[in-house]
């Protein structure tokens, strides 16, 4: 009994251990570029609790999540059309594959010079970095289904339209899965490459600006903030899609995982 | 009730490349059994797939009840040899059952009602709440025949349907198949590599020779209804047996 | 897909359907620009962009800043590589290990790396030293958990079977574990290249390190939006390029996987 509980808490005595390591450690040293724990702890309650929630995080977190949304809306119909017509998948291959490779960030000026520094810039980034995961993943997604199932509701004279809902769109939704979830990563860190290079307020502002000034403990805190927001976007998404795929999870644990699933989740 | 007439099917861009199906006529009567019995690789799937409109013939033509098959004709239903591919993991048992019947202009009434009319038959009442997946294969199976029957269709088209369950479960479903045919008073056409279950299912046995083409064709005496047990113990299911293993087995006939 | 088409003449076919889908986006970005459908200061005509990319091409300083950009490109691989693979080798192998470390990994992977630039800045000033460290940390996590994918994904009869014909631990290692773990490596070090290059084009954006990005905008700042264009044509052009050498390797390691032969197969 004893020995499972162990078990269980094994994953935490890493993370504990770190945390105790540096704050031992940051006390004394008196580093510069590494404050002491307390002090970041104390910087972080006063920045963050909430006096600058409203004008940093809430407009970077609303600019990254329309983003996204806008990379999902396009990302899948443009894939499953690709994945469904030969003809439409060999045209835009080249140009896909360019796009794809084109490190958004170097976009930027591009955007700048088009949508000035506002808000239209920094989601044209976001977008154009999100939507390649989904996309490609939507494609293959689509490539995929089973000839047995489309046969199956072809036979019964189901409509192509419902074919698209009701079989494409499920049998194709653990690759599109895939494909958002690598996307959410992508966009939060474009968010805060794009609010980096020009922008007045936002999370990536914030930390640049207290690096630039030298406050190291309050760009401390904005770091330790992005972790997290990371973290629990990753979290909320896992959640989601557990509840989506049920049924996929179902089925997977019963035949030998393939290694293709894995090795594209990029 | 269906016609095959000339049936050749060619893949590919070249008409003069090796055909799947060459030159394949047969007809099935109103309300028969027919098994279509042959090697794997003889071209047996490329047939159906013709004849449920699913591909379209390079030559030659199939009439349900008159009326060319051009497409997925709505009076038939296929029965797919895998259970685990044909059925949607996502839906439960229930919507799988009556997906198909959404389309086809029948009330959602009518389409609960004929859901749970063929769950009945198959065995498989109060299961509709499950996934597919909950369910052992001889189970899914069921499923995939119970939406066949929902969809009400004169004829079934049944590509090796049992050829991936277990002995055991095999005898229980030809059975569960023999009483629905009668229930339903529908057509069946069976294709399988099995030659007992052929003898034990059928009114009639076609043997298929590579390209698909008719090789033997025989009817089955037996009387119905048939029994696992003493069907099979008959001289004449041996004699059956015997006839077409010897045609399936036989040389390609010279052309 | 569906009909087996001889494949001689369809690869023909295939090639003329790419090349014409490119010939259509270029057409039509070149019509708006000639037309004036979009504004002549911003968009100059595709053909002059690629005028410009030819002279460029036969001058020094472009690969001057090629080079730059993928010196840090390269080193920062190579250093999350060689602390990645062995750890990833390592946690793969030993369970105890893993779940120790796991809650680490599932905290720090999220973390946007870009979040990093300041405190890089900091402790590395704007040079090379920076890029790297920032590249290394943030391909780390991706080659880590392909690396422990791959060795965790060890078909367990392959294993038994070699216990059983007393293969020595070292023969294990050689001949079960890194032929089957090289391809998930080889994905990893892929998905890092793409990353590697995000990074390395942000740190010359934002903070000014010196390399393709900064080129990019000094050529924004200074009006030059032909050359804007140009370079960041490079840039995709620099990103596929990248991507295709990897793609190579990576079919080539992954020629025994089942999920690539059907794929080759399609």
């Amino acid at each position: 009994m004893t020995r499972r509980i162990g078990y269980l808490l094994l994953p935490a005595i890493l993370p504990i251990a770190v945390l105790l390591g540096y704050g031992i450690w940051s006390i004394p040293a008196q580093n510069f570029y590494f404050p002491p724990l307390p002090e970041i702890i104390g910087f972080f309650r006063d920045i963050w609790l909430f006096d600058r929630i409203g004008s940093d995080l809430v407009p970077s977190l609303a600019r990254m999540l329309s983003a996204y949304a806008i990379s999902i809306g396009l990302g899948v119909p443009i894939g499953l059309a690709l994945g469904f017509s030969r003809l439409l998948r060999t045209a835009c291959e080249p140009v896909v594959e360019f796009l794809r490779a084109l490190p958004a960030p170097a976009l930027i000026p591009f955007a700048l010079l088009i949508f000035g520094a506002g808000n239209g810039s920094k989601l044209f980034v976001i977008v154009l970095g999100a939507i390649w995961p989904i996309l490609l993943n939507s494609l293959d997604g689509a490539r995929g289904v089973d000839r047995t199932q489309l046969d199956m509701a072809r036979s019964y004279q189901v409509p192509r339209l419902a074919r698209l809902r009701h079989i494409v769109l499920p049998a194709a939704s653990p690759r599109i899965f895939a494909g958002m979830r690598t996307s959410l990563a992508i966009a939060l860190i474009l968010m805060v490459v794009s609010e980096m290079v020009a922008s007045s307020h936002g999370l990536g502002y914030f930390v640049l600006q207290a690096q630039r000034s030298f406050a190291i403990p309050e760009m401390w805190t904005g770091i330790i903030l992005l972790g997290i927001l990371g973290f629990l976007l990753n979290a909320i998404f896992l959640r989601i899609e557990n509840r989506v795929l049920f049924w996929h999870r179902a089925v997977t644990r019963k035949r030998p995982t393939k290694a293709r699933s894995e090795a594209t989740d990029a | 009730m269906l016609d095959v007439s000339q049936l050749r099917k060619v893949y590919g861009p070249d008409p003069n490349a090796p055909p799947a199906v060459a030159d394949l006529s047969f007809t099935v009567a109103e309300q028969e059994f027919v098994c279509i019995l042959g090697s794997s690789g003889c071209g047996k799937s490329t047939m159906l797939r013709c004849l449920s409109g699913l591909d379209s013939p390079t030559a030659g033509e199939v009439r349900l009840r008159d009326r060319r098959v051009t497409k997925p004709p709505e009076e038939m239903a296929f029965v797919f040899q895998d259970y685990s591919r044909s059925l949607l993991p996502w839906m439960k048992v229930r919507r799988n059952v009556s997906f198909p019947l959404r389309y086809k202009g029948v009330g959602n009434r009518a389409a609960d009602d004929a859901t749970e009319e063929a769950l009945d038959a198959v065995g498989l009442a109060g299961k509709g709440d499950l996934y597919p997946w909950q369910l052992s294969g001889g189970m899914q199976q069921r499923v995939a025949i119970a939406r066949a029957l929902a969809y009400k269709p004169r004829v079934l088209l049944m590509d090796e349907p049992f050829a991936s369950v277990d002995a055991q479960t095999r005898t229980g479903l030809e059975d569960l198949l023999l009483d629905v045919w009668q229930r339903y008073e529908i057509t069946v056409l069976f294709v399988t590599h099995d030659i007992d279950e052929a003898i034990y299912l059928a009114d009639r046995v076609l043997v298929l020779r590579a390209p698909a083409q008719i090789r033997h064709s025989t009817t089955v005496p037996l009387a119905r209804p048939r029994d696992q047990l003493t069907t099979k113990q008959q001289p004449e299911f041996g004699q059956l047996r015997a006839e077409l293993f010897n045609a399936l087995d036989a040389q390609p006939a010279p052309a | 897909m569906r009909s087996s088409v001889s494949p001689a003449p369809a690869r023909f076919t295939d090639l003329g359907i790419r090349i014409a889908g490119v010939c259509t986006v270029l057409a039509v970005f070149e019509l708006t620009a000639r037309t004036g459908l979009l504004p002549r200061a911003w968009f100059p005509p595709i053909s002059e962009m690629y005028l410009e990319l030819g002279k460029l091409a036969f001058g020094w300083p472009l690969w001057v800043e090629i080079g730059r950009t993928l010196s840090g490109w390269a080193l920062g691989i190579g250093l999350a590589a060689v602390l990645a693979i062995p750890l990833g080798i390592a946690l793969g192998t030993n369970n105890l290990a893993y779940r120790l470390s796991k809650a680490v990994i599932e905290f720090l992977r999220p973390v946007p790396s870009v979040a990093l630039i300041p405190l890089a800045v900091l402790v590395y000033g704007t040079g090379l030293e920076m890029k790297t460290f920032l590249i290394a940390f943030a391909t780390f996590w991706p080659i880590l958990l392909q690396t422990i994918y791959g060795v965790q994904g060890v078909d367990p009869v392959a294993m038994d079977t070699a216990r059983c014909y007393g293969l020595p631990q070292s023969a294990r290692f050689t001949q079960i574990i890194a032929p089957s773990a090289a391809p998930f490596i080889a994905t990893g070090l892929r998905i890092a290249s793409a990353i590697a290059l995000v990074l390395a084009i942000t740190a010359e954006l934002v903070v000014g390190a010196p390399g393709l990005g900064q080129a990019i905008i000094v050529a924004q700042s200074g009006a030059n939006a032909t050359r804007m264009y140009a370079l960041i044509i490079v840039a995709g052009l620099l990103g596929w390029a990248l991507n295709s050498c990897f793609q190579f390797v990576e079919r080539r390691l992954l020629r025994w996987h089942p999920a690539q032969r059907g794929e080759e197969g399609r």
